[in-house]
Formats: structure tokens, sequence, C-alpha cells
């Protein structure tokens, strides 16, 4: 079970007449945990189901090794993407059982464990006869992970795994995710709003951002090209000249700046009469889509 | 290993600096077996290639080498390098701060110099 490269070129896609993804490229390489990121409405489940062909698009191509995934069985056996689940469906409430997501899981996915999806279903006190739409929030969630997990697809894909889990299931999943990880070495994309807890399982992290990409790039590298500099006005300006300015707080003369730059350059920063202090990826990702919106 | 981690610095430095310390504490002893990258991650819940770019970069020092097929141990003499690497890095974190932290107080270098003596001494007792 190895595998393929997962790629999108040229996407967009548009809801009546509101583009909400805009000639998007990306690339999924095989072996890796993603984390995808992106402030509410900026396009994730959107660009989740399109990667997967659960959702149509305007222009632009998935592939999966080279082919197109749309309507690709080859393809699709091996691409999971387990949605959030809702309490309503159609226009009723959601009346489906746990079990019957799990049969339809079972005979979906050609690498199903069923060993596997029955001790996760015993861990998460699960009861298969119950109704969708009588579980809570974080129930739901750990629906949506018992089948991304027991799917053992090469590319499996969980969107908002974490809603609604209290912080004990939370660090229960990323330990569960990363023990998958150890032994399969599968290709995982999670897109959470919990950013700083699920940063350290991320190998690279995708910023969208208003239906765009901005990054994909190693986590720990892109967390390290930011910091904050704070000190006398004059002095931190004459410091950050040449660095990427991406937002300023002025107290007085007192002033602090949320920077990015090359390492050489933050490093002459070091030497001057300013404090630098290293950012986290949530400091990274308020910063670059923020957009003026918090203070 | 002990100790957890902080969004200070990034993970991986995190990770080398905690076997670094685990080597001068000799919780690991010259070549002797230091944990996987797959047991740091777990331990830590951080992703497999962030531990074992912990690891390479304690490789690339000559802290540890790899046996290959077994996994990666302590060097010989590994815990003189590391004194060496922190007394370097205690140069450039601690004592250029502090004489720069000086002459913005317009300390001299003999006011300097005795205050660290008297510190020391007070250390002492």
């Amino acid at each position: 079970m190895s595998a393929g490269i997962l790629k999108a070129q040229g996407l967009c896609k548009s809801y009546k007449d509101k583009e909400v993804l805009h000639n998007l490229d990306l690339t999924i390489e095989p072996g890796k945990i993603y984390g995808l990121i992106g402030r509410n409405g900026a396009g994730k489940t959107t660009l989740l189901g399109i990667l997967t062909a659960q959702n149509t698009k305007n222009s632009g191509d998935v592939t999966y090794n080279g082919q197109p995934v749309w309507e690709n069985q080859r393809a699709l056996n091996d691409i999971c993407f387990s949605r959030e689940l809702q309490p309503t469906l159609f226009s009723g409430p959601n009346n489906l059982k746990v079990r019957h997501y799990l049969k339809s899981a079972a005979i979906y996915y050609p690498n199903w464990d069923q060993a596997y999806a029955s001790r996760l279903l015993e861990e998460f006190k699960l009861e298969k006869k119950k109704k969708i739409s009588q579980l809570s929030k974080g129930q739901m969630s750990m629906v949506t992970i018992l089948i991304a997990l027991a799917s053992r697809a090469p590319i499996t894909i969980l969107d908002e795994p974490a809603a609604g889990l209290d912080v004990v299931m939370r660090e229960r999943f990323y330990q569960l995710l990363l023990e998958d990880f150890a032994q399969t070495g599968r290709t995982f994309i999670v897109s959470t709003h919990i950013i700083e807890e699920a940063a350290s399982v991320f190998e690279r992290v995708i910023i969208l951002d208003e239906g765009r990409i901005i990054e994909n790039t190693d986590t720990e590298e892109l967390v390290g090209q930011f910091r904050y500099v704070s000190g006398r006005d004059d002095v931190v300006d004459q410091v950050c000249n040449g660095l990427r300015i991406l937002s300023t707080h002025q107290m007085g003369r007192h002033k602090t700046v949320a920077v990015r730059g090359d390492m050489v350059k933050l490093e002459t920063a070091q030497a001057a009469d300013v404090d630098i202090a290293p950012m986290n990826l949530q400091n990274v990702f308020v910063s670059l889509c923020g957009h003026g919106d918090a203070q | 290993m002990r100790g957890t981690l902080n969004d200070q610095s990034l993970i991986y430095l995190q990770i080398a600096r905690m076997l670094e310390d685990d080597i001068l504490r000799e919780v690991y002893r010259e070549e002797e077996q230091v944990p996987s990258t797959n047991e740091l991650a777990r331990n830590y819940n951080i992703n497999p290639a962030t531990a074992a770019k912990g690891i390479n970069l304690l490789v690339s020092d000559g802290i540890l080498y790899k046996r290959r097929g077994i996994g990666m141990f302590v060097s010989k003499g590994a815990g003189d390098t590391v004194k060496e690497k922190r007394k370097a890095a205690f140069y450039d974190g601690f004592v250029k701060p502090l004489v720069k932290e000086g002459a913005s107080l317009a300390l001299t270098g003999e006011e300097l110099v005795d205050m660290i003596t008297k510190a020391m001494e007070e250390e002492k007792k």
C-alpha cells in the first residue's frame, strides 16, 4: 500500500457567481502529515471535496498518480475523505445510525480494517445503534475519526476532526494519528481551527486564505521565519528595514512589529537594542490571515 | 527523556537540547542507545520527521551516531562535545548580552569583572 502524488492544478470553483477557489495549485506528497488551516469560509472543505472528487470544479485538474480522480475508481480506492457529520440530512433529522456509516465505509474502502474499527468503537464508547442526530458534536467527530483511521486509505483526509472533542480526546486523537502514521506511513491531511496543539503533529502546513494557498511549507521552517520585534520605534524601524512587516502595534514610543525574514537578516536584528521573540504557528497564522480583524 | 515542550523555540531544537541534557546527566551514557524517532514522536506527540530533525542535528554535531539497522547511539566523548557546544552558546547567549547591557549602563570593564567576581564568591557560600 503505497500512496501516490495527489495534485491540483489551476483549480477554480464558484458557487453561483461567487468564486471561492482562485486558480489554486497544490501538491500532496506521499508519507507526510499535512495540516490544512484557514479561516472560516476560506474554502477548506470545498478544496478537500474537490480533491476527493466529492465536489465539482469549474476548471482545473485534480490528479492522483497522474490520472484524473473524477469518476476514477482506482484513484478513489486509495483516498478517504471523512467528512464532518451533520445532525440533519436533506430536510430532516439524520436518522442513519452509527452502524450504517460503519457498514458503508466497510464496503466502500478496500483496505478497511474491521478489527481496528471495533477497537476504536470500544475505546470511543460509541453505540452502533445510536442515530447520528442523537450524537453530540464530539461523538460525531469520533465517528469520522474512526472511519478515517480504519479506512487505512493511503491518502486519508479528515475535516475538522477536533471539532467538539474535549481536550483529553483531542490529545488522544493526535496520539492515535501518530501511532498509525508510525505504522503505515500513509498520507494524512487534517484541517483544524485548533492550531497550536496540532502544530507539532504536522510535518507540513498548508495555509488557505480567501481561496488561495499562501503556504505549503515545512511547519518548523515556516514558524522559524517569523519573529516579534519590539523596542523604541526608531530602532525597531531601522532593524526591520528590508524585512516583511505583517503587523504593527504602537504604544507611545514603544513599537512591536510582526516580521518575516530570512535567517541572516533576523540575526543582524538580534544584535540591535530590541527584544526579539519567537512566534508559534497560531501567531504566524494570525499574522498572515488576520487582515486586520484581530487586534 | 524528561521535560515538556514549550513554544519558545522550534521543536526539533528542543528535542536536541533535551537529548543533550540527558547525555550530560548520564541518562544516556557513551555507546548507549537513545530513543528512536518513533519513540520520541510518540512520547512527545510530535511528527516523526521533526524528531528525526532533532536527532540529525546531534549527528552532525558528532554527539550521536548511527548504527545501521539498530538505531542511534551516544558517541565517545559526547558529554565533552555537548559542554563545548554549550560554552560557545553561553558566550553568544549570555556573555555578549552581559557586556552589551553593561555598556548601556556605562559600566567600565573593571566594574563588570568586579561584579562577576563578586557573584562567583556569593555562589560559593
